[in-house]
């Protein structure tokens, strides 16, 4: 028998991008929501900032237990590039992060 | 019986010459014998037939020319059926007579980029091919390495035996090829010796021909590094992705958790390459520029609103490899799916890195297989790309047909290395695991509850509230608990997203829907959008026909052109979809979503103003 199986409860295949996520799905800017700078029309080099959102929520509530990669890129990122960031410890940096 | 398809019908005159010639030139004078088997050619056939033969050996590489010791004969026929341009017999190659007339009907100073010359040699090589390859020195068409170039794949569910189908089927040069190792051996030679763009298209075979010959006929400028089509690259980016192996700092096993739903029980496989920002040195601060990172994802191309598991065992979906942003990936997996990402790095010198994603290009360009829940999934198929893309990992017994039997023998073999795990801690912050968002909800949910004595005693409890009655709360908490709440708010955002999901599929697909207007409206922009997306992951589709293989340099530059315009006008339809989407929720739902997405909002201003107040950095 012919069973359609809808695709979210068909993980076990994997399918295109597109409908994985589009199909009323998850918003694009999930990752960044309530951010003030997550419009589209951020560089590259930004976006890794904006990408850290998240985690810099979980740093920050978990007094710094809890620190994940994107956290890590981003603040190491700063640091190359901002020399306030380079003063700054990784739960100042953290809530900067936060506060965008 | 060797076949050779004819490319274009020609003309046939006469009944069958042959002729005898010692070929004359090169090195491969020395043994290289194509003598006659007729004599009735006029004298300007002989010469012209002479001139044909000479060139076609003296482009032979030695090692070729020298296997061949037995003098073979040549005649030209026009009892050949249709569609064949010649046929190597045991010390005999039977050529069309058509091929002898065009060539000599050519201009004078005609090079071999004129179609007879062309055609001509291509046919006395081809033929010469198959004789080399019956030698013993030859048997190029049973090399287990060449059949795993070429296409004719391992398949674990069949004890290692070979696939009778070779899937590479798109942008080939003459699909002729296809037909059988035998042939695809003779059709590539006759581009290994006649086509300086081959070491370009298919390097990797011709990298093969050359040291199995130990010749290197001359190659063509090569257009720098491997190029990707991104399906979705984000907006405003290039769809087209160029990859320069030297940037590649590691590749990574990257297997995404099953969870608790019996069909993903058994995770996904995928590879991560490690890419570094531009200007940095290869090593391991790569692993931080996340924003490079780039993902090799097998799945399968779904062109229907509904997924059938029927169609899924029977193989009526093809399989197609995605490159995706990492981030996305991340995202997918662990903020929705609420699935864990492990990411494994393989122990792979530079070379065998580069092999690997050259390996890659070429199944994204070429192939065209068909996606078995069973037999042909997603570690299947990454298991194949590491046995044909390294020659050494071909050697190890990693066939497997689950996501994590794979990571299991490769871990096994000492290929992916889990140490990087051995510190949870570590492994979250360097990146060798992302965990998914959901295991920490309820940590969250304490810490927001502690300092602003929430009734709830459940994270569960809070998040079932609506979004209203959580309001009120969003705007007391300091910035510790305003963060955990945020994170609590966005889980509340994208369950409601799901739900909202399934609520549109239960309207439109669901046995009995009503089918409004709207409804078939709904259906249209979505089946539109797909066919869209069908040309964003099938590459060799955004191509004019007549190139193969890698795509170079004026089909890059085609390529930006139209990928560019189908990804715009892709991103443009799929935020019609949402936006679609939303209006055709329920209100309800509608009021729902809108609420939650409110809430974020209040709680980004709240987190804003209590790092103003407290005078914290400003980025």
């Amino acid at each position: 028998m012919i069973r359609p199986l809808l695709i979210c409860a068909l993980l076990a295949l994997p399918v295109a991008p597109a409908l994985a996520s589009s199909f009323a799905g998850t918003s694009a800017g999930a990752s960044s929501a309530g951010s003030s700078g997550s419009s589209g029309s951020t560089s590259g080099d930004d976006k890794i900032v904006l990408q850290a959102r998240d985690d810099a929520a979980s740093f920050v509530a978990s007094e710094g237990r809890i620190r994940g990669v994107q956290l890590e890129a981003a603040m190491h990122q700063l640091r190359e590039r901002n020399p306030d960031a380079r003063q700054a410890s990784d739960m100042q940096l953290a809530q900067a992060i936060l506060a965008l | 019986m060797n076949l050779r398809r004819r490319r274009r019908p020609l003309r046939t005159i006469r009944s069958w010459l042959a002729l005898c010639l010692l070929a004359c030139a090169g090195q491969a004078q020395a043994t290289l014998q194509l003598q006659p088997a007729d004599r009735s050619l006029t004298p300007a056939q002989a010469q012209a037939t002479r001139q044909l033969l000479d060139d076609a050996a003296q482009r032979l590489p030695p090692a070729w020319a020298d296997a061949l010791r037995k003098p073979v004969s040549v005649e030209w026929r026009d009892d050949l059926p249709a569609q064949v341009h010649g046929r190597a017999m045991a010390q005999r190659i039977l050529l069309d007579r058509a091929l002898l007339d065009a060539w000599m009907a050519r201009p004078p100073q005609a090079g071999i980029e004129h179609p007879a010359t062309r055609a001509a040699l291509a046919a006395v090589i081809h033929e010469l091919a198959h004789l080399y390859d019956r030698t013993p020195q030859g048997r190029l068409s049973r090399d287990p390495r060449l059949l795993d170039l070429a296409g004719w794949q391992v398949s674990p569910m069949r004890w290692g035996l070979r696939t009778s189908h070779n899937a590479f089927s798109d942008r080939s040069p003459d699909r002729y090829e296809l037909d059988s190792p035998v042939e695809f051996v003779a059709v590539n030679l006759e581009y290994f010796l006649l086509d300086p763009a081959y070491a370009c298209r298919r390097p990797a075979l011709y990298r093969y021909f050359a040291a199995h010959l130990r010749a290197s006929p001359t190659q063509a400028d090569c257009a720098a590094g491997l190029v990707y089509l991104q399906a979705d690259a984000g907006a405003g980016q290039s769809p087209l992705l160029q990859i320069d192996p030297d940037r590649v700092y590691a590749v990574d096993y990257l297997f995404a958790e099953g969870n608790d739903r019996a069909m993903s029980r058994w995770g996904h496989s995928m590879l991560r390459l490690v890419i570094c920002a531009p200007g940095r040195a290869r090593g391991p601060d790569c692993r931080l520029d996340l924003q490079y990172h780039r993902v090799l994802s097998f799945r399968a191309f779904v062109d229907d609103v509904q997924i059938s598991s029927w169609r899924g065992l029977t193989g009526s979906y093809p399989s197609r490899l995605f490159v995706l942003p990492l981030e996305q990936v991340i995202d997918e997996y662990t903020k929705t799916e609420l699935r864990g990402l492990r990411s494994l790095p393989l122990k792979l010198d530079p070379a065998e890195t580069a092999a690997l994603l050259e390996r890659a290009a070429r199944l994204h360009w070429s192939y065209d297989g068909r996606y078995y829940f069973l037999s042909n999934n997603c570690a299947v198929e990454t298991f194949k790309l590491l046995h044909d893309g390294v020659p050494r990992l071909a050697g190890e017994r990693l066939a497997s047909i689950t996501p994590t039997g794979l990571l299991r023998r490769l871990q096994r073999a000492g290929i992916a290395d889990i140490t990087v795990l051995d510190d949870p801690e570590q492994a979250r912050r360097l990146g060798y695991y992302f965990e998914p968002s959901s295991a920490h909800y309820q940590a969250m949910f304490e810490v927001a509850k502690q300092s602003l004595h929430l009734p709830q005693s459940e994270v569960q409890d809070w998040l079932d509230l609506a979004p209203g009655e959580r309001a009120p709360w969003l705007q007391r908490g300091d910035l510790r608990a305003s963060a955990a709440l945020l994170l609590l708010e966005q889980a509340a955002l994208r369950r409601q997203e799901l739900l909202a999901r399934d609520e549109l599929k239960r309207r439109f697909l669901g046995r009995g829907a009503d089918r409004s207007s709207d409804d078939a409206q709904a259906l249209a922009a979505l089946q539109d959008f797909l066919r869209l997306e069908g040309f964003l992951s099938r590459p060799a589709a955004l191509l004019p026909e007549g190139g193969y293989g890698l795509p170079q340099h004026d089909e890059r530059d085609a390529l930006t052109r139209e990928s560019s315009r189908y990804a715009a006008q892709w991103q443009q339809q799929r935020e019609q979809l949402h936006a679609d989407a939303r209006r055709w929720l329920p209100r309800q739902s509608q009021a729902t979503l809108l609420a939650t997405e409110a809430n974020i909002g209040s709680l980004g201003r709240r987190l804003r103003e209590l790092h103003l107040e407290q005078g914290g950095l400003q980025l």
